[in-house]
């Protein structure tokens, strides 16, 4: 009795070494890959390229990725749409936003008024998990969690990004394809 | 006037250096030297993109893209490559036998690019020189290429340095037999040692010589990519295990001169294949259909016998980027167990379709010589016959050989199988006794 059990080849398999079979079906494998690269074919289907040219061409993510935040603001006033009602920072779980309000007097109906509005506005995304529940709290659609997804800095104070930030983006180089 | 207008200058050139030698300097002197310079140049640029294609055809066959950034589809790369190598430092390791370390690169590069004198890429005057042992030149000088590897490996004073050239220099050695067996059944039927006179012989006969020497072919082949320790034979460089290999130790310039003669050499054998076997620059019709114009034919020829070499080297790539790496009993296994015997059998068996032919010719009445002249060139029977015993070899050559190392695949040692007991019944007393001591312990 063998300490090591070998099973023995059939006659199948015996033929197929004979015949160098799997040498073969490894070889037209790669030959495929090749052909396939060079006819430029579908990467997943028809045995092309996977790779992608990132910085030149940037991928597409997927339409539930949250990526950079953003403030948006009014197309047509550029004034922002946040009104400072701080549900956002209460909704992170994370407590990396900080909504800084002020009050400014405001005439309405010839009646002065106190109106609060935002003054700044701090996001720490370091600490940023990007559940997007601060896009879901937010009721005038103004915080919104982009594709954007390229966030490194140099230093760690770059994570934090102010309200300028927010609404303009950060500025990336681009690299022409 | 037969030369064709667009390839005129090449007689130009040729009248106005008469003007300043004599006949035989001119074509004894100037025009080798321009040819050398030619050759060596092309050698030198495949040598930089070689990288590249390599680069190319490994990231194809990964489904990726290889080098794309430096120029157009990444076609500056080696370029790059190479200005980086020439300004790097010319490292020496301390206690290195400094003559020698610096003079090995040297001997490797010279021995693959003097092979390329006697190598015939075209008719006339795409022939360097055509001496009429080229084939005995070629195996003779390529093997000094091991010397190189030995000496490198030594002076290096390191022990990954050392194993690789020990191993590397085994391997060659042993591949080398092969290597040159399997070209006896080309010789054959073209009945010279002469480059030229093979190729010649492949066009009298209309006829590649592959097609009579399948076996030998492949033999040839693998041996030869043994022989320029390519995978999957790169035992000498086997990263996982000896970092580098031979050329552990070199860096910058001298590291690239090795680099260089590697792949001069897999244009050698390259070269000796389609030589022998694929009919060198030898195209059917290309005489005919160039209509006399002699500088047309020679250039169509070249051409010809460049594609014939690049898919070779497509093979190497190829054969490269698919198969993993053999151990290193196994490459030693393949070599003595398998090709040369393989080559052996093939030389028995062409001796034997040479003499069916011939008795075929002399008593069975059947007229299948057509000329023994410049080879031995058969009528169509003569080529069916040659060539259902060419692929019938293959069969024979396989059955014959599975027979032989029937019982020795995977261990060469029986005492080793017997100690881990893969044999059931021994023969004999086995190494270990089951009774005596615990299966498991032995091991």
């Amino acid at each position: 009795m063998p300490a090591v059990s070998i099973t023995q080849p059939t006659w199948r398999e015996k033929l197929k070494r004979f015949f160098l079979v799997d040498l073969l079906s490894g070889l037209k494998l790669t030959l495929k890959f090749n052909i396939g690269a060079l006819t430029d074919k579908d990467a997943v289907g028809g045995k092309g390229i996977y790779t992608e040219q990132y910085p030149k061409v940037r991928p597409d993510v997927a339409p539930r990725f949250h990526g950079a935040p953003r403030l948006n603001m009014d197309p047509e006033t550029h004034d922002t749409l946040c009104i400072a009602c701080n549900l956002c920072a209460l909704a992170c779980p994370e407590d990396c936003i900080d909504v800084i309000a002020m009050d400014i007097e405001v005439i309405t109906a010839g009646k002065a008024r106190k109106k609060k509005v935002l003054d700044e506005f701090i996001f720490d995304t370091s600490r940023c998990m990007f559940c997007a529940l601060c896009q879901e709290a937010c009721p005038t659609a103004c915080l919104e969690l982009t594709q954007d997804f390229e966030l490194a800095t140099y230093s760690r104070a770059g994570f934090v990004w102010n309200r300028e930030m927010l609404e303009q983006g950060r500025e990336t180089v681009k690299y022409d394809s | 006037m037969k030369t064709l207008l667009l390839f005129a200058p090449l007689n130009l050139v040729d009248g106005l250096l008469l003007n300043f030698f004599s006949r035989e300097t001119v074509n004894y002197v100037v025009w080798p030297f321009l040819q050398i310079g030619a050759v060596v140049t092309a050698v030198a640029v495949w040598a930089l993109y070689a990288t590249y294609l390599e680069r190319k055809v490994s990231a194809f066959m990964q489904a990726r893209l290889g080098p794309m950034r430096v120029g157009p589809w990444g076609l500056l790369q080696p370029i790059a490559d190479a200005i980086k190598l020439l300004t790097k430092e010319d490292i020496q390791p301390d206690k290195a036998d400094t003559y020698i370390f610096r003079f090995a690169p040297y001997i490797s590069v010279a021995a693959a690019f003097i092979v390329f004198a006697v190598i015939p890429f075209a008719p006339d005057w795409g022939v360097i020189t055509d001496i009429n042992i080229g084939l005995l030149f070629v195996l003779s000088v390529s093997s000094v290429g091991v010397l190189a590897l030995i000496l490198a490996g030594w002076s290096s004073n390191s022990k990954y340095a050392l194993l690789g050239g020990l191993r590397s220099s085994a391997q060659m050695v042993s591949y080398e037999v092969a290597m040159g067996l399997s070209l006896v059944g080309a010789l054959m039927f073209a009945r010279t040692l002469s480059l030229s006179g093979i190729v010649a012989a492949q066009a009298s006969d209309t006829m590649w010589f592959i097609l009579y020497q399948p076996l030998g072919f492949v033999v040839f082949l693998i041996s030869g990519i043994a022989e320029n320790n390519r995978a999957p034979f790169d035992l000498p460089e086997a990263e996982s295990e000896l970092v580098a290999g031979f050329h552990t130790e070199y860096s910058g310039m001298r590291w690239s001169l090795f680099f260089m003669a590697e792949y001069a050499a897999m244009i050698v054998v390259s070269a000796i294949a389609t030589t022998l076997y694929l009919g060198g620059w030898y195209f059917p019709g290309v005489l005919q259909l160039t209509g006399g114009y002699n500088n047309l034919f020679v250039i169509i020829s070249l051409i010809v016998f460049t594609t014939k070499m690049a898919v070779l080297l497509y093979i190497y790539f190829w054969l490269r980027w698919t198969f993993p790496r053999y151990r290193y009993d196994q490459l030693m296994d393949l070599g003595w167990k398998w090709m040369i015997p393989a080559a052996l059998i093939n030389i028995v068996w062409s001796a034997l379709a040479v003499f069916t032919v011939q008795a075929l010719e002399a008593w069975g009445g059947v007229n299948t010589i057509e000329t023994l002249t410049g080879g031995l060139n058969l009528t169509a029977i003569g080529k069916a016959v040659m060539i259902a015993f060419g692929f019938g070899g293959l069969l024979v050559a396989a059955a014959m050989l599975s027979l032989l190392n029937w019982r020795s695949r995977d261990f060469n040692l029986k005492s080793q199988r017997r100690q881990i007991r893969l044999i059931d019944s021994p023969k004999g007393t086995p190494a270990v006794r089951a009774a005596a001591t615990p299966a498991t312990s032995e091991v």
